[in-house]
């Protein structure tokens, strides 16, 4: 044991509150291990001292953040965005790929969620909470100035936050910060300290103020909306500064930018929406990098030695949600044997492999996603097993199986899963009929209301269906929105007390040890009623040419640019 | 001739009325609601009436059109609803793109398919004309976007002699610009190089069989004058009416080929409109079509009248 080390962490120990106290007794007693004692230090503002401290009294090295391969300085990045945005350049709105990974080029967070989900300081340096995770403080870097020149202070990040928790503005990081956060709470003590008072105990908060909340990008408190593509006026590395809708974006570098002098030149992004485009581009040499390219319908990109792969685990997924408990429900879906039975008729593994080229993790029908530290990898994983799902049925009372419609809509790989999972179903009986819509029409329709107070979505209302989740750095929002029972996103209609009550406990939980205990109740409970199958965790991956050096996949597709250069 | 052409023109008129009222109506029977596609799924359904009533697409169908339509026809193409920029600054810069692809296209493939069609007609029956022939209606009935592909893969992608896109970069010059639309036109010649050269063909084999022709060779006139003067000035009358027909598919119609080659053409517009509900960017951008289309078979009616004094004494219209 490194003698100095004990004492220089003994000291940060005596200054330190609860939730700091209590993951440095975890990892020196050896019940989390050195990435999960990283991941969670980061997230609750451990300093780098005491991190390295830590580490070294258990004989490990320290870690190295950042670590990145040169390039040549100069040149101009030839980004391809897929699909473009689909409506105004608007941070607050950003509810799709090409609206976050433009705006992400330009803009900053208080935080960052690394690759390896340790969260990172970006505009704030440190954080920290209270006792019970209720307050959160954020100290706001010093130096930082917009791009109009304005400097950067604590008003602006309150300005900022009061606007995505606005419920009376058009928000879409509402359902993040639903029952967490309301602009009431957010306060500035100082120029450069900002505390948010929330709404219920949040260990992994400051998760949500990093780019996982895609829509938080800090702007100038007397940011006029509609201006965020006209005037350059975020912090990042780059300035955004020329955009044209549906074709693409010009940004330059940003010379006083905080993070020093940025290898490129700029990004020249050109928007595409058909993949044989994008990856003929590429292959032709006529950009350098895909902001997302998938197995299902990139697959030439693939296995390409002109081309690299960027890849990062994270906790992109499908739902297969089963309608439990409203009218709208299929009758057999409504006992949970049934739900079962399809469960362990699907082959995940198959599925991994054949729509994802293993390019990511299997399910276990829980949003517990192996990438995260607090999932308790411990519950025996689902895995297809056709006589169990026969007999399920034969206890269920439907020996022969039963029909049920499934809706999904035309994206990504979705049509085939459903496919696949039709296949698999029929080998025990259970007929499952196709319904693809298109993705507007998917989430088409009003959400509240009618019969069963859900409105005509049929996204909440289809017996049966098929949702594309993005990345979450933590299970919070899945967990609050999707399985709660009062969730905004709760397609089955799933209500058990017993799992709402883990929700919240898990929500306030300080240590890991607490979190893994109550995730291990949420993944058996859902296990046991499955509302929803959760066939794989896929990578994000991005396909680039060699020329490429030192970028880094994002798991949600934020385009972190500042550190990238091309040889 | 003047009464000829004012009951084009006329006829012109009535097809845009009508044009704009199916276009309205087919565009209201698109899936999905315009305030929740903008506002997004945690709108609430207030915000989203709110937001239709603001838009003026919870108004009576009737009075939607009205305004539309009236602010149209005075050169107001509206605001785009998805992008909140000017209808014009979306489709203004689309359409200069579209015409740019369709003019080249056209200055490709209208000599190449009439010589081909000419010099198959001279050669009736001889291993040219069946060469000619079965290449042309080969690569017709090849759909656009295998032909498109085929050509990425080739000249783009192994051989890297032309960009697989079609923009060039900003500030380009005229050449470097040419280069970049080369590869979308050839896959355009492609497709209608079969079709204009067979009309051709058959056009000139007709005049070649014709009594004047014979006249004119009997007459002791040269067969070169005699193809150019007498048989290609009545062949290609047929030929001017199909090249005219396809002005509008060449200008409007290449979403495959704008998308395939990331174009931003008039055509990826009216799709991606379409696809979000924007009403205002849709419609307008297929009545501009339409006019494009429309005047483009005016100019060759007056062309054809021009060749053919039948049409402008009034005995065939």
């Amino acid at each position: 044991m490194d003698r100095d080390a004990l004492r220089s962490l003994d000291e940060y120990r005596f200054e330190a509150g609860p939730p700091e106290n209590a993951l440095f007794d975890e990892f020196l007693d050896g019940e989390v291990d050195r990435a999960g004692f990283l991941r969670r230090a980061t997230v609750i503002g451990v300093s780098a001292t005491a991190i390295g401290a830590a580490l070294r009294t258990m004989g490990m090295g320290a870690p190295a953040y950042g670590a990145t391969v040169a390039g040549k300085a100069g040149g101009r990045l030839r980004l391809a965005i897929i699909p473009g945005p689909s409506g105004d350049l608007e941070p607050i709105e950003f509810m799709d790929h090409g609206r976050l990974a433009t705006g992400s080029i330009c803009g900053e967070f208080l935080t960052r969620s690394r690759q390896n989900l340790t969260l990172g300081p970006e505009l704030a340096v440190s954080w920290k909470s209270n006792a019970d995770a209720t307050q959160w403080a954020f100290n706001i870097r010093r130096g930082v100035k917009f791009a109009n020149g304005q400097a950067l202070t604590a008003a602006d990040v309150v300005a900022t936050y009061k606007a995505l928790t606005d419920p009376n503005g058009k928000s879409q990081a509402l359902s993040a910060f639903k029952g967490i956060l309301g602009p009431g709470g957010i306060r500035a003590v100082s120029d450069y300290t900002v505390v948010f008072y929330l709404q219920a105990p949040t260990a992994g908060f400051p998760y949500l103020t990093s780019n996982t909340t895609y829509q938080a990008i800090i702007l100038p408190a007397n940011y006029q909306t509609g201006t965020f593509a006209k005037t350059p006026q975020t912090t990042g590395a780059f300035n955004l500064t020329s955009y044209t809708p549906g074709v693409g974006a010009r940004f330059d570098r940003n010379p006083s930018w905080w993070g020093g002098k940025a290898p490129l030149d700029g990004v020249d992004v050109t928007y595409y929406s058909d993949n044989a485009a994008v990856d003929a581009a590429l292959l032709g040499n006529q950009i350098d990098l895909i902001s997302q390219s998938l197995y299902s319908s990139d697959r030439p990109l693939f296995n390409n030695k002109s081309v690299q792969i960027f890849a990062t685990k994270g906790s992109p997924h499908r739902e297969i949600a089963m309608l439990v408990q409203t009218v709208a429900a299929a009758k057999p879906l409504l006992d949970y044997r049934n739900r079962e039975a399809v469960a362990y008729a699907f082959d995940r593994d198959k599925a991994v492999k054949q729509l994802l080229g293993g390019f990511g993790d299997v399910g276990n029908d829980s949003p517990f996603a192996p990438a995260f530290p607090s999932s308790d990898l411990t519950v025996p994983q689902r895995h297809q097993d056709l006589a169990l799902a026969k007999k399920l049925l034969a206890q269920a009372g439907n020996p022969r199986g039963f029909g049920v419609t499934i809706t999904f809509a035309k994206f990504q790989e979705i049509p085939a899963l459903a496919q696949l999972l039709a296949n698999d179903c029929k080998k025990v009986g259970i007929n499952i009929k196709l319904n693809m819509i298109d993705y507007n029409s998917y989430y088409g329709g009003t959400y509240s209301g009618g019969a069963t107070g859900r409105g005509t979505t049929p996204w909440l209302n289809s017996p049966m269906d098929i949702t594309d989740w993005g990345h979450r750095s933590v299970p919070n929002v899945f967990l609050t929105s999707a399985v709660h029972s009062g969730g905004v996103w709760n397609e089955a209609d799933y209500a058990n007390k017993k799992v709402d009550a883990a929700i919240a406990s898990y929500q306030a939980a300080l240590t890991l040890k607490e979190q893994r205990k109550y995730a291990r109740v949420i993944e058996l409970q859902m296990l046991h009623d499955t509302p929803y199958i959760f066939p794989y965790f896929f990578n994000w991956t991005q396909a680039g040419s060699k020329r490429v050096k030192g970028f880094k996949a994002d798991a949600i597709g934020t385009q972190y640019l500042g550190k990238t250069s091309l040889a | 001739m003047y009464r000829f052409l004012l009951k084009r023109v006329g006829l012109a008129l009535i097809t845009l009325f009508l044009l704009s009222v199916i276009v309205f109506a087919a565009a209201q029977l698109l899936p999905g609601n315009l305030g929740r596609n903008i506002l997004g799924p945690f709108a609430s359904a207030h915000d989203v009436a709110v937001y239709n009533h603001e838009h003026g697409v919870d108004r009576p169908l009737v009075s939607q059109y009205w305004t539309w339509i009236s602010h149209f026809v005075r050169g107001d193409l509206g605001e785009s609803l998805e992008y909140n920029v000017t209808v014009g600054s979306l489709l203004g810069p689309a359409l200069v793109n579209s015409l740019k692809l369709a003019a080249l296209a056209f200055v490709l493939v209208v000599p190449i398919s009439i010589l081909g069609g000419v010099a198959a007609a001279l050669r009736r029956g001889r291993f040219a004309d069946r060469a000619i022939t079965i290449v042309g209606l080969s690569l017709t009935s090849i759909p656009e976007f295998v032909t498109a592909i085929v050509m990425i893969v080739i000249f783009g992608i192994a051989l890297q002699w032309l960009p697989v896109g079609a923009t060039a970069p900003p500030g380009s010059n005229f050449l470097v610009q040419i280069k970049y639309l080369l590869l979308p036109s050839f896959a355009l010649v492609a497709v209608l190089f079969g079709y204009i050269a067979r009309i051709t063909r058959a056009g000139v084999i007709e005049a070649l069989d014709a009594d004047y022709t014979r006249t004119a060779y009997l007459k002791g006139l040269g067969a070169r004058r005699v193809i150019v003067k007498h048989v290609l000035r009545n062949a290609l009358l047929p030929t001017i009416a199909v090249v005219a027909t396809q002005t509008g598919y060449l200008i409007g119609g290449l979403l495959v080929i704008e998308k395939l080659f990331n174009y931003n053409g008039i055509g990826q517009r009216i799709y991606v409109a379409a696809q979000f509900k924007d009403f205002t960017l849709l419609e307008s951008g297929v009545m501009i079509v339409g006019v494009v289309y429309l005047v483009a078979t005016l100019v060759a009616d007056i062309l054809y009248s021009v060749l053919n004094p039948r049409i402008r004494v009034g005995g065939v219209e």
